[in-house]
């Protein structure tokens, strides 16, 4: 990384091929070589088969890809423990903190379950108790379901990705009423929603993210780059939020 | 590193290549809230990325009113002249003759603009005539929304609509948007000559756009945003990475659609 440009750290980013789009082989050297092409230092990174395919298969692949990697941090997918597929709550939580895992990420739509629901409280419990952040695409949920998760769960951290051009209105509501959400840069795309949301809510409610491979990272780089943001808060979107973000705390026991 | 990514890095504006925007708007559009939606802010985007030149058809023609909306342009043109050229809008329900024969010489604008889909229409139909008659007889681009799967603009209306009008200059905005849409727009152009691929949407990668220049040339690629609808540099990144070559990337940014707004009458 050259010396002088603000670090950035991707929070959203997938390893594996995708069945509905030509994304490469989507292998550790290809990811790190997409990071080098548009200037990422580091990776949250989870699995398109935790994503896609087996949730529990997935994430203990992952583990094994990202190790050794010292520029990637694995990112696991959870889901309700209502049938066991992940292990218990409490099992899923500390088996993440053990592994070094560094985010959760929900994919309820497209795994039939209800994020708000009874069904995901204990896992959103135990998530929150390790103070791993949850991760989640607009698309994936509602805006009513993130803020209800918000406020029954308030030590939980949520960031919302993916979430395109037209919600503001709708995050705007979300982001007043709730201190734990934030918004990912992935597919922020509203004309000049990014500095609105800064002005608005503070950088601190924004989160660098690219959606790669999927998206193209260079959108959100250059978004970041050539905003109308200030130095101090292109480092803190940039990196510094997500470095507060995954810094945990030791559970009260 | 080419010398925009270098500007990039330095958070300053770009300044080795005139890029024009093929594919801009203006104003507000009542489906979901726009920070700062009118010229001036869009001219502030601009300069801080070293955008020198966008071609806008504002929201209010392709949302609502083609009549007031064309005039709208018209007014957004005529306060920055040189950083801003209009597409005149026909919407097939609101009197297609009327608009071309009240803009159609009018230097404030340089092209066409259909929103298919928004109008509930098909490019195919004959409401349009015109727009074709128009198209091949001064030579002027017609840019057209498209996606792939529409009814009303999937790639295969272009392919038709192309064919019927091979001495027409087609913009095939967003290439179709989707994975499938991007494949099938790049085939299309392949057929026909004057079938240009702009770039902007939501799913589109440097990839794809590389993958364009090498399949047609980057005579038949051009950038586009569609600001203030979507932020103006989610596109353009994507072409500041791409794997091309700096003609290329110049041609794609500004060469080609410069070339087009100033074609001869044919």
């Amino acid at each position: 990384m050259s010396e002088g440009r603000p670090v950035l750290i991707d929070a959203d980013v997938m390893l594996g091929r995708h069945p509905r789009r030509d994304v490469g082989g989507g292998t550790v050297p290809e990811l790190l070589a997409a990071m080098d092409r548009v200037g990422v230092a580091e990776a949250v990174v989870g699995s398109m088969t935790s994503w896609l395919h087996d949730p529990a298969r997935g994430n203990r692949e992952l583990l094994g890809l990202v190790a050794g990697q010292p520029r990637l941090r694995p990112c696991w997918v959870m889901l309700p423990d209502t049938c066991g597929e992940t292990g218990s709550a409490t099992g899923f939580a500390d088996a993440a903190v053990e592994a070094g895992v560094a985010a959760v990420r929900a994919f309820p739509r497209e795994h039939n379950y209800d994020l708000a629901s009874a069904d995901t409280a204990a896992m959103l419990d135990a998530i929150a108790s390790v103070r791993l952040p949850l991760l989640v695409d607009a698309g994936q949920t509602t805006w009513r379901t993130v803020e209800t998760l918000a406020l029954a769960h308030p030590g939980l951290r949520i960031v919302v990705g993916g979430v395109g051009y037209r919600m503001l209105r709708q995050i705007a509501g979300v982001l007043d009423r709730t201190d734990h959400v934030s918004i990912g840069l992935a597919d922020l795309s509203s004309h000049r929603g990014l500095e609105w949301l800064a002005t608005r809510f503070g950088a601190g409610r924004l989160v660098f993210g690219t959606g790669a491979p999927y998206r193209d990272p260079a959108e959100a780089v250059t978004r970041l780059m050539w905003s109308e943001l200030g130095e101090a808060e292109v480092a803190a979107v940039g990196a510094g939020n997500l470095r507060r973000l995954l810094r945990r705390e030791v559970r009260a026991a | 590193m080419n010398e925009l990514t270098t500007a990039l890095w330095a958070r300053r504006p770009q300044q080795a290549t005139r890029i024009v925007d093929a594919h801009a708007h203006a104003g507000p559009y009542s489906v979901f809230f726009i920070p700062d939606p009118d010229p001036a802010g869009m001219i502030e985007v601009m300069d801080r990325c070293g955008v020198a030149h966008a071609v806008l058809s504002s929201h209010l023609a392709i949302q609502l009113d083609a009549a007031q909306g064309n005039a709208a342009t018209a007014a957004v043109v005529d306060r920055a002249p040189d950083r801003f050229t209009g597409y005149l809008t026909v919407n097939p329900w609101q009197d297609p003759v009327a608009e071309l024969g009240r803009w159609g010489d009018d230097p404030r604008f340089g092209g066409v603009k259909l929103h298919p889909d928004l109008h509930e229409y098909p490019l195919t139909g004959a409401r349009y005539a015109p727009v074709w008659e128009y198209a091949e007889l001064t030579g002027r681009p017609v840019l057209t929304h498209t996606f792939s799967g529409s009814p009303y603009n999937d790639l295969p209306m272009v392919d038709e609509i192309a064919g019927r009008h091979p001495r027409a200059t087609i913009l095939a905005g967003h290439s179709g948007v989707t994975p499938l849409g991007i494949d099938a727009s790049i085939e299309v152009a392949e057929r026909h000559e004057r079938v240009i691929l702009e770039v902007c949407g939501s799913f589109n990668t440097g990839a794809d756009i590389a993958r364009m220049v090498r399949r047609l040339g980057a005579h038949r690629v051009v950038y586009g945003s569609d600001f203030p609808f979507i932020d103006l540099r989610m596109s353009l990144g994507r072409i500041l990475f791409s794997d091309l070559s700096d003609d290329d990337r110049a041609a794609v940014l500004g060469g080609t659609i410069t070339a087009l707004l100033g074609k001869p009458e044919a």
